[in-house]
Formats: C-alpha cells, sequence, structure tokens
C-alpha cells in the first residue's frame, strides 16, 4: 500500500476506486483520464477513447484528483496482490499497461495509445498509457515486477507485461511453433520488444488466474 | 542450466539461464518472457496417449520445449496461483509431484502420469501425481499456492492432499480418508489425506488451491452457455 504525504498546493493524480482512505484535509474530484492543459478536441477525443476502452478493456477511465489545500495523507492500494514501482520521471517517457497505472504527482501528461489491430485480437495490450514530462510516478503489477535492460529483442507474453520505456518498440506476434504453437501452446500471443531500454514485466498473468478458476464457476 | 528464482514468496518466477543447446520442458502456459534465440515447440510430449494421460491428471495435454540456439538464453517461468517456487535438484531415487505442482524441468527428466486410482475420484481433491526420475543430475521446478515448507517424514505421517507438492520417492505412500468413518471424513472437512511411510523429505504447500477455487469459484456468476 502506498502512502503519499502532499504538501500545501500539492495534487495527486490516482487510478479511480484505487483509495483506501484519506484524512479529511485532502479533497477529491473525479475527473476523465485526459491531460488537464489539454483543450476542447483532445478532451473530446479522450473521452471517445475512454469510452472505448471501457467497453473493450473493461477498466475505469475516471482517475481521481486529490489534492490538498493545507497538507495531508492519501493512502492508495492497487486491486492486485502484487508491487508497487516507483520511477521518478525528468522530462521522460515511460509506457504502461493500462491497468498498471496507479498514481502521479507533478505535470505528468498522460495519453492513451492504440497498441494496433492485432493488440485487439490479443485482447491484451489495446491500449497503453503513455506517460511522459517530469513528476512522480507509481505504477503496479500482479506479481512482482521484474525489470529487463534489454538491448536487443526480448520476448514477453502479452499477459504479463507492465510496461516499458527507453527507445524500445514492439511488435505482437505468436510464441513460435507454428500454428500449433498459437493454438496449443498457452502462450497465446507475445510482444517482441526490440532496441535499448528497460521492459517491466510481472511475475502473475491476471489471465493465468482467470483460466484457473474458470473450471471452477458454478454450471 | 542456471536457476534464479525471484519475487519469492508469494510471487515467485524463476529465471532459468540456458547454454546453447541446452532445453528445458514446461507446462503450457507458464512462460513470462524470454530471449528471441530461445525456440519454442509445442508438442504431446510422449504422444498421443502419454498426452491424454497428462491432461487426464490436470496437467496439460501440450507442453513446451525452449531450446537456446546460437548461444545462451534466458527463460523466465512462474506459475499461475500466488505462491513460491521451489527448484530442486533431481534426487536419485526419483520425485512425485502432485500434478498441478509441475512447473518445468531439464530434458533430462523423464516425468510420468500416475492415475491416483479409484479413491481420488470419489474425494473431490483429486489426487494425481507425477513420478519423476532423472539419469543424469537435473533441475526441476514445483509450484506452490502460498508458502512452501520442508518436512521430514521419519517413520509415518499425515498430510491432507489438498497441501502436497511433492515427496521422495523413497516414501511410500497411501490415499485414504481423514477420519474412521467416511461420513466423519466428509464432515471433517479434511477431505483426503495422503499417509507417508518411510524416511524421506516431503513439500507442502501453506494454502490449498482446490479450497480456495471452491471458495471463490461459488460466488462468481454461473458460466455462459
Amino acid at each position: 500500500m502506498l502512502r503519499v504525504d502532499l504538501t500545501a498546493g500539492q495534487t495527486l493524480v490516482a487510478e479511480a476506486g484505487s483509495m483506501v482512505a484519506r484524512q479529511s484535509s485532502v479533497h477529491m474530484q473525479v475527473r476523465m483520464n485526459a491531460n488537464t492543459s489539454a483543450g476542447f478536441w483532445p478532451k473530446l477525443a479522450s473521452f471517445l477513447i475512454a469510452l472505448v476502452r471501457k467497453f473493450v478493456g473493461g477498466e475505469t477511465f475516471f482517475v481521481n484528483h486529490f489534492s490538498a489545500p493545507e497538507k495531508g495523507s492519501v493512502w492508495i492500494a492497487p486491486t492486485f496482490a502484487g508491487q508497487i514501482g516507483y520511477r521518478k520521471m525528468h522530462n521522460e517517457r515511460i509506457t504502461l499497461s493500462t491497468g498498471a497505472f496507479v498514481a502521479s504527482t507533478g505535470p505528468l501528461d498522460i495519453r492513451l495509445k492504440f497498441g494496433g489491430i492485432k493488440a485487439l485480437l490479443a485482447k491484451e495490450g489495446v491500449f497503453f498509457l503513455e506517460v511522459s514530462g517530469s513528476g512522480e510516478l507509481w505504477f503496479t503489477s500482479y506479481g512482482g515486477i521484474h525489470a529487463v535492460d534489454i538491448d536487443g529483442p526480448f520476448i514477453v507474453d502479452n499477459g504479463h507485461i507492465v510496461g516499458f520505456e527507453g527507445n524500445v518498440t514492439y511488435r505482437i506476434r505468436n510464441a513460435g511453433g507454428g500454428f500449433m504453437g498459437f493454438v496449443a501452446s498457452g502462450e497465446g500471443l507475445v510482444c517482441e520488444f526490440s532496441g535499448t531500454g528497460r521492459v517491466y514485466l510481472q511475475s502473475r498473468s491476471v489471465g493465468s488466474l482467470v483460466g484457473w478458476l474458470k473450471p471452477l464457476l458454478p454450471g | 542450466m542456471h536457476i534464479e528464482i525471484g519475487y519469492r514468496p508469494a510471487q515467485a518466477m524463476a529465471s532459468v539461464s540456458l547454454e546453447a543447446g541446452e532445453s528445458i520442458r514446461a507446462e503450457a502456459g507458464a512462460m513470462v518472457g524470454m530471449s528471441t534465440n530461445i525456440r519454442m515447440q509445442t508438442g504431446a510430449t510422449g504422444g498421443l496417449l502419454k498426452g491424454l494421460k497428462r491432461s487426464f491428471g490436470g496437467e496439460s495435454f501440450f507442453q513446451n520445449t525452449f531450446t537456446a540456439e546460437e548461444g545462451p538464453g534466458e527463460v523466465l517461468l512462474a506459475h499461475a496461483l500466488c505462491g513460491d517456487i521451489l527448484s530442486l535438484d533431481m534426487p536419485e531415487q526419483g520425485l512425485f509431484i502432485q500434478s498441478s505442482s509441475y512447473i518445468a524441468s531439464a530434458e533430462a527428466v523423464d516425468v510420468q502420469t500416475k492415475l491416483g486410482g479409484f479413491k481420488s475420484f470419489f474425494g473431490g481433491e483429486g489426487l494425481f501425481v507425477l513420478y519423476a526420475t532423472a539419469t543424469k543430475a537435473a533441475q526441476i521446478l514445483i509450484g506452490a499456492f502460498g508458502g512452501v515448507e520442508e518436512l521430514a517424514c521419519d517413520g509415518s505421517l499425515v498430510i491432507d492432499t489438498g497441501h502436497l507438492v511433492a515427496w521422495d520417492a523413497t516414501l511410500d505412500y497411501s490415499v485414504g480418508k481423514s477420519a474412521d468413518g467416511w461420513l466423519s471424513s466428509f464432515f471433517s472437512g479434511e477431505g483426503l489425506v495422503c499417509h507417508f511411510r518411510g524416511q524421506g523429505r516431503i513439500w507442502i504447500q501453506t494454502r490449498n488451491p482446490q479450497e480456495f477455487g471452491h471458495a471463490v469459484g461459488r460466488l462468481l456468476p454461473a458460466r455462459e452457455r
């Protein structure tokens, strides 16, 4: 669980529904997942994207802004059992899978990025969040967050991607082993990253948990 | 082959470093990430019949073999449930493993499915067991739900089948009811237990996946037809 102590005038942006507690001196405002400084059109666009995301990804598209006129604390916890990663950003850019965002402070710009048609097929990684600028960022995982510094290609199972940063590009492909590999390996689609940078992955996948639970649902 | 396990105990993940030409066989769906020079091959290890037997025993019909080509490579492997991972050197006399705990093993390890017999069908907690043997030094990866604890059996020990992970093949085992009568076994909530006799090590997990599954599964909406 994360505790953020805000000094007077600071604002914390956190994923909707992630607040555990706050001191009553801290005010909460619900905002759409858009950049605060964006004009009308980007806002409209992000609203449409948010709607799509709501349907496709089943995710929240609202964020809460916690602001402290005086000082105060907020406690934040992610949904899944996992780690919280912290990153101080100095005019940098990091891309997170949509469920990975927990909270941020400072003038960070958060944008949704469409992962491509192939990502739609994979059902995972349809959208990414691109966080750029300066500020503090907290992100989460299901399981441990494993950072891999890559210099050249590296393959990650789609369900295990937390995010990536640096000069990294990716493409979605099947895990190998031809058609059999695609239908029967249980690995589905994977993401092949290349370039130089850092890839964050998680040691558990929500998809696997759901797959394990499915046979146990009441008939 | 070099195995390192991180994020223990709850979120354990194994990073397996393979030398050129080395390979590791893993349960379908266990791969988290890998280097691009690792070739993944999917197949029903041991043929159709063995594959069927495996899927009957609660494991995956297909398994993946990861081989490092043209130089060393790395594969990251994990388990679907939250818990620890054990990396064991194969003992000479072999190991018995609860089938749903198996994650991966070196190519030199031969894994056979043993059907638990008549009793396991009625207990609700079917005990399907794998028998792993190796002709040379090799490693095997086993996943637990919750923490994992090594117990030494000296004489005899009784363990709930839902908490069993693996045990030395030097031990004799038999599956039975937990209390004296079938009725009291049923009401005791313990289901089936495994009776061990002899000398050897037993690994247990601190949570019972079947119990967890029933507790959570019951609360979820019915499957769509």
